[in-house]
């Protein structure tokens, strides 16, 4: 099979901003990627959500740029944008036409020197408004919406920075300040705390010059705290813990969580292979136990959180059938976790087939290439690990597996959590 | 000291030009319709087979009989089982996806193009030869079953289908949920998967795309051997759906979830078909009110007023007249002013027009994002399957970016006048009713009515 290489340079500025050129002129266009190293594994207690809401403020205009400025900038150049809070990352990208890379260099720099001038208690009060809104859309009006939050608590002691959901408690939403915004704006959102990819349609020493000539005058900032909490904890939880919710639910739903490994680990590349060979594709572990031969389950689904901080998350999800149980659902997941001991050489070739399309489609636009890069640069300092993926992947063996079904999909690390339809 | 002129928007350097890789047509004996594109950056494909055969022409009794079939096909065919299917498909490291719209079915897969060979063939296997084993048909009905269970207790899924409901006329399949309502759904069967399919797959109305690492003629000599014995079962192409609108009174429905902390709005009614003109310049006048991140609606229910995560607009895209649609997710203490002020925004842009500002503004838009719009192989395909769906000219996109940077603001207004159905309107809530229909009664939206959610049964079947 042809494997593909994406070329790539990496240089920094004074300041400490690392910088990443990728040039490919195939489509005329340019993404512009900053990924800083925080996210809501750097809040303190009572502040929860409040990377993701920091990220709403950097919307909100800049000491040069008016709010909705960027916005209508950028629509107006052709470009798309957004933003993404996570565990271990906050990610601004711009894609635009490559003849406007400046206007989002503009853009971008603005904010990283000068977002604390332009910020008022008005646009603060609006976007808790709307951060309130998105939580109720996203989770409290959904079925089934709060899963993450109790699985988290479950999973991971108070004093984690995983303990706690990304999105944050509503109570801390309302209760942060200005003074939040401006002592999270120069903790964290300096240069030497930040990734930045520019990929396209460049000629990388020109598109390093502009680079520089927006981000350069920017100072360096203190050098970033470490992670609140205790972020070392037993590999395993030690027993099966369990949760179950009666509630507004339209079907039973079973989770199976367990933690993992860190992405930072390479026994993660395991436990990746064996969320596609468990949960991915009809041919799955889950598909073929659960939906078709035990007709228990209507839908599922197997994931290996890619986070960082001392261990990560393995979930598997079954959504039950009307006249099913849970208790029979819990047990043909477990039989298919457990299961994977067994695992055969022809559901590995599969895994693996299925993850070499993956890994090819990630590459196919400009702005998923530039997250990646940033992303291996801001999570190991090691961005080639983009052209390297692949055969780490395909590089998993059965023993592989069998060991880590054995270590971290046994009774000793479970949580699980039950959704059962109220009794109308 | 600075050397950055930072009160200043940078300059742009010089446009480069962008041009959309070409397509090649063909066309088989049996009537097939090919449609290539080579894009060999990376050495993958992607291939779309698209059908006329959308939920528009299930037969009375039978709705969601296409969404069904769907499914179905992934229960086996005459040369292996379900399971043997799936390992086949995935160890080629594809997934086979599905699409079942009003106006069509799209069977497709993504693979490396060293397997495009036997990703064809088996793709072809599926289209032309389906087990409908009863037994598969039978549990494929019963996950649907499932999934319509879920989707009423979902709000915005819920809001979507009561609003269609409220919109068009019980003589229009688009009152309904397109894949049907359960009462119907649990009494399909094999016999009638099989006889639609029979009927409604064929060549001669049937064209498959393939974008990526391929060379037309190659791609042609592979469909040949994969599908060349297809016949045409004589069938022709299908009519647009009717979409008479159910009322000519605006309205208000609220459909009741107490102590609902959010309310889905959805305000809007009856639309244009797709074969609508001036469509671009009726792109432009949906992006001003609701289309981009900067929309007027946008602006003010979000950026002004913190009412709602956002909100958007819409024309639903079909061969015949879906629904036009302003869709959000609202606080439930503001729903009333929430849709107080979208009616406002959608009144005032409909009396006093977009700027010229406005316009350039979204048609630079439009313009500048359409080769993000066309960045992979999938993405690339699924365009071209929108243009066999609604007979869009072979030059479409070719000269879109050019053509959208024509509309005016004349053209656009004149648009938006001619397909907002505003003295029509339907605004329906899905939220706590005891709260909000004081409310709603005085924003003069027309009679407020209020269906309790456990009356919605009835409606769902």
């Amino acid at each position: 099979m042809r494997r593909v290489h994406i070329d790539f340079e990496q240089r920094e500025l004074d300041n400490g901003l690392q910088v990443i050129l990728a040039p490919d002129s195939t489509v005329p266009v340019v993404a512009v990627n900053l990924w800083y190293r925080v996210g809501s594994r750097n809040e303190v207690p009572g502040r929860t959500g409040f990377a993701h809401l920091f990220e709403h403020m950097m919307f909100q205009g800049s000491a040069h740029v008016p709010k909705n400025r960027h916005f209508e900038l950028v629509e107006r150049a052709g470009g798309s944008m957004n933003a993404t809070t996570w565990f271990d990352r906050t990610n601004y990208f711009e894609t635009v036409p490559s003849h406007q890379l400046d206007l989002a260099l503009w853009l971008e720099s603005d904010r990283m020197g000068w977002m604390v001038e332009a910020m008022t208690q008005e646009k603060l009060e609006n976007q808790q408004s709307v951060v309130t809104e998105e939580k109720k859309q996203r989770y409290d009006n959904q079925p089934y919406g709060d899963w993450d939050e109790r699985l988290q608590a479950l999973l991971f002691p108070e004093d984690h920075p995983y303990h706690h959901t990304v999105i944050g408690s509503m109570e801390d939403i309302a209760a942060a300040t200005l003074e939040d915004v401006s002592d999270f704006f120069q903790t964290f959102y300096v240069p030497n705390n930040c990734v930045l990819t520019v990929a396209g349609d460049i000629d990388p020493d020109h598109a390093f010059g502009r680079v520089r000539h927006y981000f350069g005058e920017i100072p360096r900032g203190d050098d970033i705290p470490p992670i609140p909490g205790q972020v070392n904890l037993p590999e395993v939880l030690g027993s099966t813990v369990r949760e179950t919710v009666s509630t507004d639910v339209p079907l039973p739903r079973v989770y199976l969580a367990g933690r993992i490994p860190p992405y930072s680990d390479d026994r993660f590349y395991a436990a990746q292979v064996a969320s596609v060979v468990l949960g991915r594709g009809r041919a799955s572990r889950f598909y073929r136990g659960l939906v078709r031969g035990d007709r228990v389950a209507k839908d599922v689904g197997n994931f290996a959180f890619p986070l960082t901080a001392g261990a990560s998350m393995f979930l598997a999800r079954a959504t039950g059938l009307p006249h099913v149980t849970p208790e029979d659902l819990e047990r043909a997941m477990v039989r298919e976790m457990e299961g994977l001991a067994e695992v055969t050489q022809a559901e590995l070739d599969r895994a693996r087939a299925l993850l070499e399309t993956q890994t090819l489609a990630a590459l196919e636009e400009v702005a998923d290439r530039a997250d990646l890069l940033s992303m291996f640069a801001g999570l190991f300092d090691d961005p080639g690990r983009i052209n390297r993926e692949l055969e780490r992947l395909q590089g998993v063996t059965r023993e592989d597996l069998v060991r880590f079904a054995e270590t971290f999909l046994g009774s000793d690390n479970r949580a699980v959590l039950t959704y059962i339809p109220e009794a109308e | 000291m600075s050397s950055v002129a930072r009160d200043q928007v940078p300059e742009p350097g010089a446009l480069r030009t962008f041009r959309l890789p070409p397509t090649v047509s063909d066309r088989l004996d049996t009537g097939l319709s090919l449609k290539v594109t080579s894009m060999p950056r990376l050495p993958l494909v992607s291939v779309l087979l698209v059908l006329d055969a959308g939920e528009t022409t299930a037969p009375a009794g039978r709705e969601g009989v296409a969404v069904l079939t769907g499914e179905a096909l992934r229960g086996g065919t005459t040369l292996r089982d379900a399971e043997a299917l799936a390992e086949a498909l995935e160890g080629l490291g594809a997934h086979l996806g599905v699409g079942t719209g009003w106006d069509s079915t799209t069977l497709g897969l993504t693979c490396h193009a060293d397997r495009l060979p036997e990703a064809l063939a088996l793709l072809a296997e599926v289209a032309l030869s389906p087990a409908f084993d009863a037994g598969e048909v039978e549990q494929a009905r019963d996950r649907r079953l499932a999934t319509l269970q879920q989707r009423r207790m979902s709000p915005a899924g819920l809001a979507d289908d009561v609003f269609a409901h409220a919109v068009f006329a019980d003589s229009s399949p688009y009152a309904r949920p397109l894949g049907g309502l359960a009462g119907g759904v649990a009494g399909l069967d094999a016999e009638g998967v099989r006889s639609w399919w029979a009927q409604r797959f064929s060549p001669a109305t049937a064209t498959l795309i393939g974008v990526g690492d391929v060379d037309p003629a190659e791609f042609t000599g592979l469909t040949r051997e994969a599908f060349g014995a297809w016949a045409d079962n004589g069938g022709g192409r299908t009519d647009p759906a009717p979409a008479t609108r159910r009322a000519d009174e605006p309205r208000v429905v609220i459909v009741d979830r107490p102590g609902a902390v959010q309310s889905e709005l959805r305000m809007g009614g009856t639309g244009v078909p797709r074969s609508f003109e001036p469509t671009l310049p009726l792109k432009v006048f949906n992006g001003v009110l609701g289309g981009v991140f900067t929309s007027r609606l946008n602006l003010n229910l979000r950026e002004k007023n913190g009412f709602t995560y956002g909100v958007r607009s819409r024309f639903g895209q079909r061969r015949g007249a879906g629904p036009f649609s302003i869709a959000a997710a609202v606080g439930a203490d503001v729903t009333a002013d929430a849709a107080r002020e979208a009616h406002e925004e959608l009144r005032r842009l409909m009396d006093g027009g977009p700027t010229a500002d406005e316009v350039a503004s979204v048609r630079e838009f439009m313009a500048g994002v359409f080769p993000l719009q066309m960045e992979t192989a999938s993405r690339i395909a699924s365009k071209l399957s929108e243009q066999v769906i609604y007979d869009l000219p072979d030059d479409y996109y070719a000269t879109y970016r050019d053509r959208i940077r024509q509309v005016d603001l004349a053209a656009a207004w004149e648009a938006g006048r001619e397909a907002v159905p505003l003295d029509h309107l339907v605004t329906l809530v899905v939220g706590d009713a005891e709260s909000l229909a004081p409310r709603m009664v005085g924003l003069g939206l027309g009679a407020v009515e209020v269906i309790a959610e456990d009356e919605v049964p009835p409606f769902y079947g």
